[in-house]
């Protein structure tokens, strides 16, 4: 298989190759380089894997061994899907991108990507403007940037991804505890997701295969 | 004569080309159906429906996914043929 599956991109040094459940079926997680930029990869028998659960999974779980491997050394993710049918398209596509990625790189230094979802109860009636304000007061003064999501469901109240420094990491946690148990969303659950390399504050997209 | 069909009819059939289209857009709503795709896996994980409803329920979503895509195919590729 000379095709790789691309789940991110790093500065040269970080020396990644480690053993874990790829996407696509793959055990192996090395690096390709290209001058100042390395990206993480593994192999994989097509340069358009579907989007299945489990392949969506591994995708975020490399991601996350690699932010965990990389100690705090940034790495600017990709969505699922990027793959290229050899080292030679992938280094030519990082060399046309390289400074995007000195950008993302410089953007996201730091600091992680938090999710938080509030879903209404089944039929309930709730006061949507009043939550949005006050999650809105509670998150954005601990946040670096925020984003709105989606809204593919009429449950959906707040659909945001949040950039924080790491170092507000805890405080930001603290802070959606409280509001978990504020009494005006009592019929509301709270979906609170992360730490994940910040995929909503980087935009650089890479399509040549 | 025929000018004289073209310039009484054309705009008439020029908007029920367009019917048509919106028609089979609502039918074939890929964004909505992306959207149920998304809200289903949400229920899932808040534990609203079993693993079996979602599996079910994501299996028949993203066959009509694939029906609408096709369709959608069709209308930029001009193959559909407008019945009127």
């Amino acid at each position: 298989m000379s095709n790789r599956y691309v789940y991110g991109i790093v500065e040269s040094g970080a020396d990644l190759e480690f053993e874990t459940d790829a996407v696509g079926g793959a055990d192996r997680v090395y690096t390709v380089s290209h001058r100042r930029y390395e990206a993480v990869v593994s192999d994989i028998d097509t340069t358009e894997p579907e989007e299945t659960d489990e392949d969506a999974r591994r995708h975020d779980e490399v991601l996350r061994e690699i932010m965990a491997r990389t100690n705090g050394h940034p790495i600017v993710p990709m969505r699922f899907g990027m793959a290229f049918e050899s080292n030679r398209a992938l280094k030519n596509v990082i060399r046309g991108a390289r400074s995007a990625f000195r950008r993302a790189i410089r953007d996201i230094e730091g600091r992680i990507e938090l999710g938080l979802k509030l879903v209404t109860e089944a039929d309930a009636d709730v006061d949507r403007a009043e939550i949005e304000e006050l999650v809105a007061e509670t998150l954005e003064p601990l946040a670096v940037q925020s984003v709105e999501n989606d809204d593919f469901s009429d449950r959906l109240v707040v659909n945001r991804s949040y950039l924080v420094e790491e170092s507000a990491c805890e405080q930001f946690d603290e802070a959606v505890a409280e509001l978990e148990d504020h009494p005006n969303l009592e019929d509301v659950i709270v979906q609170y997701t992360g730490p994940f390399a910040p995929y909503s504050f980087v935009d650089v997209t890479i399509g040549a295969r | 004569m025929f000018v004289l069909d073209d310039l009484l009819f054309g705009p008439f059939v020029n908007i029920l080309d367009a019917i048509h289209t919106v028609a089979l857009d609502e039918l074939y709503d890929i964004e909505a159906l992306e959207d149920e795709r998304k809200e289903n896996r949400l229920l899932y994980e808040l534990g609203e429906r079993s693993e079996t409803e979602y599996r079910d329920r994501k299996e028949a979503i993203e066959d009509e996914l694939e029906v609408a895509r096709e369709a959608h195919e069709h209308l930029r590729s001009g193959r559909v043929e407008v019945k009127r």
